[in-house]
């Protein structure tokens, strides 16, 4: 098979193979290996050090406070939505289903100085929540809620009705056909959807920055941090904080994965 | 109708209202605060429509780059995998699990000055940060796998029984390759360039931190609006964001065109 398909597709030349590798480097391999000799360069305690300040752990705390409340949120909501997008049927669905990628297409800052604005203390609607892990995690509902609706719709839309029909005639309520058999189906999309979402919220920086006040140990966030360390030629500080980030990141990423193919292989 | 599928309706809606259009429309309802006039008259701000420009050179040089290089990869991860390639699938992905803010800093750290290879660069006059390169690298880092992720998926399922069809009725390599590989993923392409272009145009940490974010030098209109917004200058902060605003929406139009169409595709194959 594979001799047939490299006579078939055009032999890509050695040139470009080695251009695409150059380019991967020098975007993204470079600049990682930079980060991990400037995090450790002072050694692991050193390291240590930077990573567990009261002003670092401050920060992590908030960031992973905010990311787990504006994840669970959209998981609950982003479940909601692909269902009201593939189940039900009415006018302007489609508009709906638009305006879910606007958080993928809006600039960020743009997002940022919107809810700061709506929210800030010259609020229209009089709701002043700058400064706060609640308008923190507002601004990453907003961000976040496509991962968790796109993640979902796909599976919900090739998911088949008959084993739902089946156990409904069988006197099952909606609620438990729902429980017992939609949702089990549904489950590895909606943790991947979760992990992307915390994942994400992790590493967000232009809308929150603005209605987060950035104030240090109460209202500063673990990217707000390391543009503070960074700015201030804090390198080896910025890029150890940079490192723990990446790491819990990285590490929900993979584990809401491996829970949702574990739930997923139970229930099948 | 069910009463649970009209809450839940209700619910959902009111949601996405609340969070995605209410904000939406309020961008627009502060741009035009002041009346048609005095936001013609904003739009000529000279550091506004500087870093406007700005935003557009990147565009017209990061987004070409980034579809060159996930068309090809793609085809070199579908089409001759190896031992490598799988190692290249995998790094291309990396850059959406990073934060922007450190993607600013480990391009600082390995192009400044101060960096590894900026006082070689700097001994050629060759200066990365605080310029259209370093603003470029940032934008190209942020975007890189948008294309090559809709374009790998699409390129294992149509398989290559078409172009060998081809190929046996005589059509050489390059023909091959544009009257069949590139028209099947045409849609998909189109989907990963207008991805590519809204995170290139709306960019704001990574560019923040290697830009130097310098008035009518190096800032794009991100961060003319954020810098507008930190000079108390909100109006002229939400005349750059409605343009954005409406960037965004031209682009998410192009997104919906391109998902029906490849939809449309599809189906017509099966």
């Amino acid at each position: 098979m594979s001799r047939v398909l490299r006579r078939v597709t055009p032999v890509i030349p050695i040139g470009a193979k080695s251009l695409a590798v150059t380019y991967i480097s020098v975007v993204v391999l470079i600049p990682l290996a930079a980060l991990v000799t400037n995090a450790f360069r002072g050694g692991l305690g050193q390291f240590w050090h930077n990573v567990t300040t009261l002003e670092s752990i401050d920060a992590l705390k908030l960031t992973l406070l905010s990311a787990f409340l504006g994840a669970a949120v959209n998981t609950v909501m982003g479940l909601a939505t692909a269902w009201v997008l593939v189940r039900d049927r009415f006018k302007g669905q489609g508009l709906l289903n638009t305006l879910i990628d606007l958080p993928f297409a809006l600039p960020t800052v743009v997002a940022g100085v919107t809810f700061y604005t709506l929210y800030g203390p010259l609020s229209p609607l009089h709701v002043n929540i700058t400064g706060t892990w609640i308008g923190i995690t507002v601004a990453i509902m907003f961000v976040t809620l496509p991962f968790t609706v796109r993640s979902v719709q796909p599976v919900l839309e090739s998911l088949t009705f008959s084993a739902e029909a089946a156990a409904a005639t069988l006197g099952a309520s909606p609620f438990r056909v729902f429980r017992t058999v939609t949702m089990p189906a549904l489950l590895p999309a909606v943790l991947t959807g979760t992990g992307l979402a915390f994942a994400r919220a992790l590493g967000e920086y232009g809308s929150v920055v603005f209605i987060s006040n950035n104030l240090p140990y109460r209202s500063e966030i673990s990217s707000s941090y390391i543009y503070s360390l960074a700015s201030s030629n804090q390198n080896v500080a910025a890029a150890s904080v940079a490192i723990a980030l990446l790491i819990l990141a990285l590490g929900a990423l993979v584990t809401f994965n491996l829970v949702g193919q574990v739930l997923g292989r139970r229930s099948r | 109708m069910k009463k649970s599928t009209l809450v839940l309706r209700i619910v959902v809606l009111t949601y996405v209202a609340a969070l995605i259009a209410l904000p939406l429309g309020f961008v627009f309802d502060r741009a035009l605060a002041h009346g048609l006039s005095a936001f013609i008259r904003a739009l000529r701000d000279p550091a506004m429509d500087d870093a406007m420009l700005l935003t557009l050179k990147v565009v017209l040089i990061a987004v070409p780059l980034n579809v060159l290089f996930g068309v090809g990869v793609s085809l070199w991860i579908v089409r001759h995998p190896s031992r490598f390639t799988k190692i290249l699938d995998v790094l291309i992905d990396v850059p959406l699990a990073i934060s922007p803010i450190i993607v600013g800093l480990i391009l600082e750290l390995a192009y400044a000055q101060s960096g590894w290879f900026g006082a070689a660069f700097a001994r050629w006059g060759w200066h990365v940060m605080f310029s259209l390169p370093a603003i470029v690298l940032a934008s190209v880092f942020v975007s890189l796998p948008l294309v090559s992720r809709q374009v790998i998926p699409l390129l294992r399922e149509v398989g290559t029984h078409q172009e060998q069809t081809a190929q046996s009725l005589g059509a050489g390599p390059v023909r091959v390759f544009f009257t069949i590989t590139m028209r099947s993923i045409t849609w998909a392409t189109a989907y990963g360039v207008s991805l590519t272009m809204a995170r290139v145009i709306g960019e704001y940490g990574a560019v923040l931190i290697v830009s130097g974010n310098i008035a009518l030098l190096t800032q794009t209109l991100t961060l003319n609006i954020g810098a507008n917004f930190e000079n108390f200058n909100n109006y002229q902060g939400f005349v750059g964001a409605s343009l954005l605003s409406l960037a965004s929406l031209v682009l998410l139009t192009f997104l919906s065109i391109a998902r029906y169409r490849e939809r449309k595709r599809h189906d017509y194959l099966v």
